[in-house]
């Protein structure tokens, strides 16, 4: 073992500690006069990036029965294929709606991984590394928050919409990037183990502790809060760290976000009630809505979480180790309604071409079914979806065997597919970030094998 | 206004000096002079760093910012307003001193490093689900263990050497996780002997060896051998998997060389640095392991520990990171510091309170973390104190011990499994649990600040009708305003306002209208608290 490095010599601050200092997002900010609201309309900016929407099937959905079904095969189950708007492509009966959008769509049949438990999968899918190391992953909201935020924005860049944190919270951090890339979390499915389903989404896609308390005024809590920067003055001048700055920062945009038009986004109750029904009246479908508000008005990635469905009785929604073909069928009609209404809306407000979707769970089901009329875990062979921008649509990629157990063509691991997503929101993967270990980390990790073919 | 309210006021607010606060110093403890003795080493260090360096450091802390500083380091959570007026009124000199001294015997010095050293052993909790339904019998253990004060050779002697059976296993999950088990610590970890090694190595000798578990170290000189060599000393834990979960089920006690996976090559247990063990007749080879790593002949314990314990303080360590002291790209920037530290902890049977009690009474801790001139930038010369982040833990407890906030009866945190609201005060760890394993660099959220600033807790704590600690400032007839803006201070900030402070909070409780004035006048207190309650003061340990 070498001997403890000895010297007296204290050498200067390195570039990567100042590194540090700006990646920690203090500077850039000035320290007075942070209460003039920022005057940005995001949604009309020219140079528009483009944005992300991530509809995680949490739990892991079967493939067998929504986009790799296998009629005629003992694994195949009860449901039947139907034709969808491509010639030769055939997805579930379960979801009509989506069929009739598949020009948009690229199948991912060849997904191959190797996690197959729930927490593992999921921060590795989420992050692109397995769990259990010291370094923090961020997950790739929080990557792709901090690529593509836009330089004014009033809302955060990464927002996360009912998501069931509980089997690895890890996975939905900014871990290394920092709380300013953390997801605004909304409509937390923390408590639905074991509890019906159904919350009533109005009241849960708010932002938690937006609105002022009650019995204090506007004009009140403007009062306050200069008061509050008035008092912080003299502490703050004194005291300027990355520590402090954070946290005036984190005001800073708190008080911007109270104040800001853009907030309205989750006024739901804006939206005509035809376009609030055709999206589904329920978490998933409103958590929709909620997205395209918010991609509308430039935040760059939401994700949308699907973990329940009325009449399924398990608390993690995918997870169908018993009951699978009724408890998909149901989830399906969710699924269907909220994310072919998110595509034609999209679409309409010509905001598609600009907006990737990306359909994913932590992992597939077996195909064999077993005896609860359920399926397990299975990591080696599933499907994923993308669809929108930066997608050449149309298209499967890869193919499972005749039982749906293996992957016999073009497979997919974990890296591979998070290249391609972020080369369709226009990321450079090799990209640096420095890290809580001092060592910098790519955006995706080297030797990804991105799927050129359904980049447009 | 209650009776019993006005009844706690009097003994909250104005006993300027409780019985509590002021005659229970412990007599003087046995090894007083060695603690004064290694807090003279340390400024020794330490000011002969700033003379080579031509720094001029900061002044020490006034009584209010050291009050509020050791409060939080020693107990986990600031001073009550009547701690604050006794320390503050003390004119003795060595009031600091018996302070601290006070605290570290004090039950919220279990309570708090009960927390401080969950997060190091079982930094696992905040990412992973088994390791977070093991913390109450881990936490368990460890109060146990702080309680009684067992030196810190023994506390890892225990944790490495736990017997692996199903028995334990009972007690983890089990009715019984009251009673505390330090095997959480091998669940946390899955039984895995890549898993343990990794976190042997990281806490225990400051290294980070993990990256050499797939391939030779790219930045140092740690080889995939050295790795799997300490991995092989946990080979002879059997395991269980079921779906997320990996239970150990019992140990082969002579297993003690295992296959790298994917090779063919196979490892013989040894120590890192190079040595073989010499194995003994019924002797684990984790025994065998803890004995090594705990002898005073590794040097690397001792030092990997008080650098771990002054990165706690400090917000960097004197090699920093603070596990990769060896081989790592950094170097010691005081050297015969770290060396003293080390000597003196072993010399003092690894007693955590002693090196804690020296660190504190350092001139070096007692700076003020104000800078005064610009050679005090450098974080890595300690000229001035550095503004570190609050665990959840302590803002929380920080927060209610301001605000008079009291949870209801805490439920037993184990049967908290699956699903079901959270209390109040999990919602709230829950919310600020930040990443960030540096203190210094600890960021706030968007979410964070909108909790602060509208969530129900300071809400509660700002409202004319349902605050404690507020309602009982507003409602004293023997207070005038000044007294009620001091009180509002030394609860939130345990400090009294400085004079042009209290100049322009005069000003705005006068300035404040309404058509009911006294309502007016109350409404502005309550602001005066949310002001001082949301500043980057009272969310960080200055």
């Amino acid at each position: 073992m070498n001997p403890l490095i000895t010297s007296s010599a204290i050498p200067r601050l390195t570039r990567r500690e100042w590194l540090k200092l700006t990646a920690a997002g203090v500077v850039g900010y000035s320290l007075s006069g942070w209460l003039e609201a920022l005057a940005a309309d995001a949604a009309a900016d020219p140079k528009r990036r483009r944005s992300c929407i991530l509809l995680w099937m949490n739990g892991g959905p079967s493939q067998l029965d929504t986009f790799d079904l296998k009629p005629g095969h003992p694994n195949g189950g009860p449901f039947q294929e139907i034709e969808t708007a491509v010639p030769g492509i055939k997805i579930s009966e379960h979801l009509p709606k989506i069929a009739k959008l598949a020009n948009h769509l690229a199948i991912i049949r060849s997904m191959s991984t190797k996690e197959a438990d729930h927490g593992r999968a999921t921060y590795t899918m989420r992050t692109g590394h397995a769990p259990g190391g010291p370094i923090q992953y961020p997950a790739l909201g929080s990557l792709v928050a901090k690529e593509l935020e836009p330089p004014d924005a009033e809302l955060p860049s990464f927002v996360s919409i009912a998501p069931f944190r509980f089997l690895s919270p890890a996975a939905y951090g900014s871990g290394f990037l920092g709380p300013r890339y953390a997801p605004l979390i909304v409509g937390e499915n923390i408590a639905n183990l074991g509890r019906a389903p159904g919350q009533e989404p109005d009241r849960a896609l708010k932002v938690q502790d937006l609105d002022l308390p009650a019995g204090v005024d506007g004009r009140r809590a403007e009062g306050r809060v200069r008061l509050l920067e008035e008092m912080e003055q003299e502490f703050l001048a004194e005291r300027a760290t990355v520590a402090s700055l954070s946290h005036r920062t984190a005001y800073q945009r708190a008080v911007t976000m109270m104040r800001s038009e853009a907030a309205r986004a989750f006024n739901l109750e804006e939206e005509p009630q035809v376009l609030r029904d055709a999206y589904g009246r329920n978490l998933f479908g409103q958590g929709c809505l909620l997205a395209r508000r918010l991609v509308e008005r430039g935040v760059p990635f939401v994700e949308v979480t699907l973990s329940s469905a009325p009449g399924v009785a398990n608390g993690i929604g995918w997870d169908t180790h018993q009951d699978n073909f009724n408890a998909v069928q149901r989830l399906s009609e969710v699924l269907d309604a909220g994310w072919s209404t998110l595509l034609t809306d999209l679409k309409d407000r010509g905001l598609l071409q600009n907006t990737l979707i990306v359909w994913m769970g932590e992992f597939g089901r077996t195909p064999r079914i077993n005896a609860n009329k359920g399926r397990d875990h299975w990591a080696n062979a599933w499907s994923t979806v993308l669809a929108g921008g930066g997608i050449k649509g149309g298209q499967v990629i890869g193919k499972t065997s005749a039982d749906g157990s293996t992957v016999e063509e073009r497979p997919v691991s974990v890296k591979d597919f998070l290249a391609t997503v972020c080369l369709a929101l226009g990321i450079d993967i090799t990209k640096q970030n420095d890290s809580n270990v001092g060592r910098p980390i790519r955006i995706v990790e080297p030797g990804a094998q991105p799927i050129q073919e359904v980049l447009s | 206004m209650t009776y019993l309210r006005l009844w706690l006021l009097g003994c909250v607010v104005l006993l300027t000096a409780g019985a509590a606060a002021r005659g229970a110093d412990p007599p003087p403890a046995p090894d007083a002079a060695d603690v004064q003795a290694l807090a003279a080493q340390i400024d020794k260090y330490i000011a002969a760093a700033w003379a080579s360096a031509g720094v001029q450091p900061a002044p020490l802390a006034d009584d209010a910012e050291f009050l509020r500083r050791v409060y939080l380091d020693l107990a986990g959570r600031i001073p009550s307003v009547a701690e604050a007026r006794a320390f503050l009124k003390d004119p003795s000199p060595d009031k600091r001193l018996r302070l601290a001294e006070r605290l570290v015997e004090s039950p919220r010095y279990v309570t708090h490093w009960t927390n401080v050293w969950r997060g190091i052993l079982l930094p696992e909790a905040s990412a992973n689900i088994q390791a977070r339904l093991l913390m109450p019998s881990f936490e368990a253990w460890l109060r146990e263990k702080l309680a009684a004060n067992v030196g810190y050779n023994e506390l890892v002697r225990e944790l490495l050497t736990v017997p692996i059976d199903r028995s334990g296993i009972e007690v983890v999950y089990g009715p019984r996780r009251e009673a505390g088990s330090a095997l959480a610590y091998y669940l946390a970890k899955e039984a895995s002997p890549e898993n343990l090694a990794a976190g042997v190595a990281r806490v225990f000798l400051g290294i980070r060896l993990e990256c050499a578990q797939c391939h030779d170290h790219p930045f140092a000189t740690w080889k995939r051998e050295q790795f799997w060599g300490l991995a092989a000393f946990f080979a002879g834990i059997q395991r269980d998997r079921q779906g997320d979960f990996a239970f150990p089920r019992r140990e082969v006690a002579d297993k003690r060389e295992l296959t790298i996976p994917g090779t063919e090559r196979v490892v013989q247990a040894t120590y890192p640095d190079g040595t073989q063990p010499v194995w003994r007749f019924k002797v684990s080879s984790r025994q065998t392991l803890a004995d090594w790593l705990t002898s005073r002949k590794n040097p690397y314990f001792a030092k990997a520990t008080v650098n771990r314990l002054w990165f706690h303080f400090f917000g960097r360590g004197l090699i920093d990171p603070v596990d990769e002291m060896v081989g790592g790209e950094s170097e010691a920037t005081h050297p015969e510091l770290l060396d003293e530290l080390a000597r003196e902890f072993a010399a003092h049977q690894f007693d955590l309170k002693f090196l804690i009690r020296a660190i504190v009474a350092s001139r070096t801790y007692q700076l003020t973390s104000a800078a005064t001139h610009p050679s005090q930038q450098d974080t890595r010369l300690f000229a001035r104190m550095p503004l570190r982040g609050l665990t959840p833990e302590q803002l929380f407890d920080s927060l209610s011990q301001a605000t008079g906030y009291q949870e209801a009866a805490p439920r037993n945190p184990g049967v908290v499994v699956l699903g079901g609201p959270m209390s109040p005060r999990e919602e709230f760890l829950s919310r600020f649990t930040n990443q960030s394993d540096r203190p210094t660099e600890v960021q706030t959220s968007i979410l964070q600040a909108l909790s602060l600033m509208n969530g129900r807790l300071i809400a509660d704590a700002t409202d004319l009708e349902r605050s404690e600690t507020l309602a009982a400032v507003l409602d004293a007839p023997f207070l005038d305003t000044r007294e009620r803006i001091e009180t509002l201070y030394l609860a939130a900030l345990s400090r009294k306002p400085r004079p042009n402070e209290l100049e322009r909070l005069l000003k705005f409780v006068e300035n404040s209208d309404g058509e009911d004035r006294e309502k007016a006048r109350r409404q502005a207190l309550a602001d005066i608290f949310w002001v001082l309650l949301n500043s980057g003061e009272f969310f960080l340990n200055h």
